[in-house]
């Protein structure tokens, strides 16, 4: 009975424990909810923008010395709707017709820009100790424990209040105004509804202000939770919260609330009594002591996979939502033969210039950087697979390249293996583990695919990164990898490890445009342009992406081999980290994902245009010495973000990156004035009139 | 290949890719395989030390990176961007060595050149292997100061034989490296200790926790370390441990409410942690949360007076740790008298991470000094690798830098400082107050033996 009756009380605590986090998902689940049914996007960047606003409001009320009231006001009811008007008028305006993953991708850029942007303009950065403050006076100091058994902060309560009234203010919107009614026909078809005399773009940037201010209210409710404000903490509540709003399919604004709700405890319930299995089993101790964290990733993953109405919802209210258009041709195969041969000498000469003055008189830096953007592009190239040829978006590419780098750490460590060996060993267990990803994940569609590459990425490096057997390194050693060595040649050597990169690179990506021009290519751009076209051909839509998903596992994981040597370390947290990764997505889409081009260019710019640009290194060349380097570099780091981030909006308009956009059009240019300079009377150049061809080769 | 009835591709195919593989594995290797010991296969230094000399005679030198008729130049690399604690480091690591580097040139300088600081790289976070790389391609710096979170480039300054001092925090980059010099020892994360059990002791607890986050190695296995030294001297201190975890997530995202119920369940009241201050602040609120205002925590990285006051009373009565002699203990003929002078001297603030840039500089300073007129780098760290009790000027432990490269084990402590000592603050009006005597700061056991005894106050010049 005693027995009964403490359980009992442990339940009732766990649940008013895991109300407080319960309520912060619920309040981003809840702007996740709003944004998606008033504006059709799946935003990402609901994190950023909330970190936006909690940012404004420490600055103002604590560096500024302002009230709660002003601070308030600044951050969530000028600062915020203002943003939101400027993504809408900007960006998403634009992008309306665009596919939802076009969308989901500008986002992603815009999680990774916005903080960054911020940061930048206003010159905010954490301190240590500088607490972010609630809207309550003494928020997190004033206890309340209304049933004796544990108290909520006023912080906690505000934000409980704030996620309950907000969810009925907000269902009553919808089901109540006309406005709210409109905003949902603006998503459904802007057109329809401007035919019955609704301002489409008005009620548009009314939902982007109206969903900016709500999630600028959660950045404001949810900074007090963390000691230091950095703007990752809130794009992983982020994902926390997609989580809660899946539940409710992200339409269901009470759904939303419950899931949000739901989850926080849950998690609380599941501290409370997990049972100390590894007590017993000691190898299951990293699994159990990290599946609380990540138990979040887990129902989301579990959401995601087993729960049909999801798997249904892509389609709902556009019948061409999974209809891609086809993307237009590769410019190298539509253009004059002339020009490509042009084209291509003078790549092959500037490669060789470059080339030569590396080796004979690059130092050390930049060796390490451009033996560094050729293994990055390595592993942009599992992308350019994956999203560029078969339309995925995956956001996990970075557990793939870690699972490369982990094994060949363990079995070079642990076994003394070649590291070679142990690298194409990486890309095969890579490989299997994306293949197994796919399994549950094949009957996804679109964003869904997306989120739960997401999900997965969290979970692994949540829990699989402890286990001593992938991430585990040995004390005073740490992850330490060796350069290999291949019969006579000892890569050691940095221009000889780098002579490797190349080969790898020049290897992976012949076999990358083997598979682009062949049967595996034309039926993952098959699969792009419609799924179900492609099932109705005899396609098997499953097939396609297990094969897609291990292909591109593969390459990320030999790349992640590759990267562990060069740097003689896997550094885990340095290079693979999800939030890290996110960033590679974003760079190859900017640039082009269909290319090994745009993999090779990603990788230059994620890793020489610190070096070359921020820190003036061009300038120096430029002007002929480094003494000459004006004094406002170097330029903070965190441009890169906010550049690449940014350039992703275009994305959604060229699909096939800039570097394919910009090659087309300096193509045309060039063929425009190539025929003006022929005499008129000469026959007609059948290569250079003919129109640009706008679909793939078929055939 | 991927319609229903798909085509299989002819196995001569893959048979003769799989040979080519084979054929390649066969030659593959490890560069290094044929190295004793990869531990220790650094390049160490091989001159002599001079013996020192005059440090006002001017030799001049040529060849020397970083060194001219008027200066020798250091770089500073630190983590200032992208730093996810939100502590200054860089800036409070530099003002230390600048203010330590005033101090000197106040006095002429060394060998008729002044000391200086010649370039300053934020690694923000994630570059250090880069700028490591463009100090030893720069080759203008005479040796490297290095704070940064992460320290993947430690690796390569130590093999290009630059000078490297850094702080006492990665131990895992430092041990085995004879040119790099950590403003502590390379400790054993493994060895148990007597602190720990000593504090509980001390406050009168009974039954300990110990927390550490899963993600960070070091704290990880800090937490279980502390775990085992409670254990071990359970019966002497009659404070056992009831409460381990070492895998609270990072940050506490999800705060660490059922983790502190947990902890009032199993009746503790101390509560010793290896967290950084952020976390230390979430736990206290929760413990003050939950009616558990009263247990005594113990913290490693929270010597910042500006944190605790503005943390109000949450920290009231706890143990800090400080890993040198505090600016609240007696200067005496410390060097701590010199610092306080030119910290103030230069307009910089007292912290925890100026200290660990003086403590560096000064083994640079000791380093030149002790290598001569004629010195290189070589020379430098040869001399510095043959002190046998640098305690910059009783600001630190005594280390043995002949053998303190090399860390110790829980069966061999040879490599060990040759005392156990810990420095202890109380936190008493939301202000620091030494534990131990003002004059004597440290609490010390011998280490050579593990067995039980009482600390003695100490104090080192």
């Amino acid at each position: 009975m005693l027995l009964a009756a403490s359980a009992g009380e442990d339940v009732f605590r766990a649940i008013l424990q895991g109300t407080p986090p319960g309520a912060v998902f619920a309040l981003i689940a809840l702007g996740f909810v709003l944004t998606y049914k008033t504006s059709g996007v799946f935003n990402l960047a609901f994190g950023a923008q909330a970190y936006i606003s909690a940012a404004m409001f420490f600055t103002a009320r604590v560096e500024w010395g302002w009230g709660i009231v002003p601070s308030v006001v600044l951050s969530v009811f000028l600062l915020a709707p203002l943003l939101g008007l400027v993504l809408e008028r900007l960006i998403f305006r634009h992008l309306r017709t665009a596919s939802a993953v076009s969308k989901l991708v500008v986002t992603i850029g815009l999680s990774v820009a916005l903080p960054n942007l911020f940061d930048l303009v206003v010159g905010f950065q954490p301190v240590a100790g500088r607490t972010p403050v609630g809207i309550v006076a003494d928020g997190a100091d004033v206890f309340y424990d209304p049933f004796g058994t544990y108290a909520f902060s006023r912080n906690e309560l505000m934000s409980i209040g704030v996620a309950v009234v907000g969810m009925a203010l907000l269902a009553a919107l919808f089901r109540f105004s006309a406005i709210g009614l409109a905003m949902r026909a603006v998503v459904e078809s802007p057109r329809m509804t401007e035919l019955n005399g609704i301002r489409a773009d008005r009620i548009s940037a009314f939902a982007w202000a109206l969903s900016s201010v709500f999630a600028g209210l959660a950045g404001v409710l949810i900074a007090p939770r963390f000691n230091t404000l950095v703007a990752p903490d809130f794009f992983n509540l982020v994902v926390v919260a997609i989580a809660a709003a899946a539940i409710g399919r992200l339409v269901s604004l009470p759904r939303a609330l419950a899931g949000g709700l739901g989850l926080g405890i849950f998690i609380a319930l599941f501290d409370t009594f997990l049972p100390r299995w590894s007590d017993d089993l000691t190898w299951l101790q990293p699994f159990q002591d990290n599946l609380t964290p990540s138990m979040p990733f887990v129902v989301l993953f579990g959401v995601l996979v087993l729960w049909p109405s999801i798997r249904r919802a892509r389609d709902a209210g556009d019948p061409l939502a999974g209809v891609d258009p086809p993307p237009p041709s590769l410019v190298a195969a539509s253009r004059s033969a002339r020009l490509t041969l042009a084209t291509r000498l003078f790549g092959v000469a500037f490669l060789g210039v470059a080339g030569f003055v590396l080796f004979v008189r690059g130092d050390a830096v930049w060796l390490f950087l451009v033996t560094q953007a050729v293994v990055l592009a390595t592993i942009y190239l599992s992308i350019t697979v994956l999203t560029g040829f078969a339309g995925q978006i995956s956001l996990c590419q970075g557990s793939f390249a870690a699972i490369g780098a982990f094994t060949v750490y363990q079995l070079a460590n642990r076994y003394d293996a070649s590291v070679l060996v142990a690298t194409l060993a990486g890309g095969a267990i890579a490989a299997g583990v994306g293949a197994l990803l796919s399994l549950p994940v094949r009957r996804l569609g679109g964003i869904w695919v997306a989120i739960a590459t997401l999900a997965f990425a969290f979970f692994f490096d949540a829990v699989m990164v402890k286990f001593s057997w992938v991430g585990g390194g040995t004390l005073f050693q740490g992850t330490r990898v060796p350069r290999p060595t291949l019969g006579p040649w000892d890569f050691a050597d940095d221009k000889a490890f780098l002579v490797l990169a190349l080969v790898v690179f020049v290897l992976v990506s012949l076999a990358v445009i083997q598979i682009r021009e062949g049967t595996i290519g034309r039926t993952l751009r098959a699969l792009r342009g419609s799924e179900l076209a492609a099932e109705s051909i005899g396609i098997s839509p499953a097939r396609a992406r297990l094969a897609a998903f291990s292909i591109s596992a593969f390459i990320a994981g030999i790349g992640g081999g590759m990267l562990a040597m060069h740097q003689e370390n896997v550094n885990y947290g340095n290079n693979f980290a999800p939030f890290a990764a996110l960033f590679w997505l974003v760079l190859v889409v900017s640039l082009g994902a269909r290319t090994v081009e745009g993999a090779a260019q990603a990788g230059a710019a994620f890793s020489l245009f610190d070096a070359v640009i921020l820190r003036g290194a061009l300038f120096g060349w430029i002007l002929r010495s480094p003494e000459r380097i004006p004094g406002i570099f170097p330029i903070s780091p965190k441009w890169r973000f906010v550049l690449f981030g940014l350039s992703c909006i275009q994305f959604a308009r060229h699909p096939e990156g800039l570097v394919e956009h910009g090659k087309r059009r300096a193509m045309l240019r060039a063929e425009t004035r190539l025929a003006r300079k022929r005499p008129p009377a000469s026959p007609p150049d059948p290569v250079a009139e003919a129109p640009v061809r706008t679909e793939e080769p078929v055939g | 290949m991927f319609t229903r009835h798909s085509t299989a591709v002819p196995a001569r195919r893959w048979l003769a890719l799989l040979t080519v593989l084979l054929l390649v594995a066969a030659a593959c290797g490890n560069s290094g395989d044929d190295k004793a010991d990869a531990s220790h296969d650094t390049k160490g230094p091989t001159a002599e030390a001079t013996g020192g000399g005059d440090k006002d005679k001017f030799v001049s030198l040529s060849g020397v990176p970083g060194v001219t008729d008027k200066e020798i130049a250091y770089t500073v690399i630190g983590t200032r961007t992208n730093n996810p604690l939100g502590t200054c480091i860089l800036d409070c690591y530099r003002d230390g060595i600048e203010a330590y580097f005033a101090f000197r040139n106040s006095e002429g300088g060394i060998y008729g050149r002044k000391l200086v600081v010649g370039a300053e790289l934020d690694d923000e976070l994630t570059q250090n292997q880069v700028r490591a790389l463009e100090v030893t391609a720069g080759d203008d710096a005479f040796g490297v100061f290095n704070a940064t979170l992460i320290a993947n480039g430690w690796a390569d300054l130590d093999e290009a034989g630059i000078p490297t001092y850094t702080w006492g925090i990665h131990a895992n980059e430092a041990a085995n490296r004879q040119n790099i010099f950590s403003s502590l020892a390379i400790s054993c994360a493994t060895c148990t200790g007597r602190g720990v059990p000593y504090a509980a002791k001390l406050v009168g607890a009974k039954k300990v926790a110990s927390l550490g986050y899963g993600v960070s190695e070091n704290s990880k296995i800090c937490a279980s370390t502390v775990g085992k030294s409670l254990e071990m001297y359970k019966s002497e201190t009659g404070a056992s441990a009831a409460y381990v975890n070492d895998e609270l997530d990072y940050g506490l995202p999800n705060g660490i409410g059922p983790e502190v119920t947990a902890m009032k369940k199993a009746g503790v009241d101390f509560i010793s942690t290896c967290l950084d201050l952020n976390g230390m602040k979430t736990l206290a609120q929760e413990l003050d949360r939950q009616g558990m205002q009263d247990v005594t925590l113990y913290h490693p990285n929270t010597y910042n007076q500006g944190f605790v006051k503005e943390a109000g009373k949450i920290f009231e009565g706890d143990i800090v740790s400080v890993a040198f002699r505090p600016f609240e203990a007696d200067a005496g003929d410390s060097g701590l008298a010199d610092y306080l002078k030119w910290m103030k001297e230069t307009g910089s603030e007292l912290t925890e991470h100026a200290m660990v840039g003086w403590i560096n500089a000064e083994l640079a300073y000791q380093g030149l000094l002790a290598a001569g007129p004629e010195f290189d780098r070589e020379k430098v760290l040869a001399a510095t690798n043959a002190m046998k009790s640098f305690s910059a000027g009783g600001l630190i432990t005594p280390i043995d830098w002949t053998r303190q490269h090399i860390p110790p084990t829980q069966d061999d402590r040879s490599n060990g400082y040759t005392q156990e000592c810990v420095v202890w603050l109380r936190v008493v009006n939301g202000a620091f107050e030494p534990v131990a005597p003002k004059d004597k700061p440290w609490l010390c056991w011998p280490n050579d033996t593990l067995d039980w005894s009482e600390p003695v106050p100490t104090s080192f010049k």
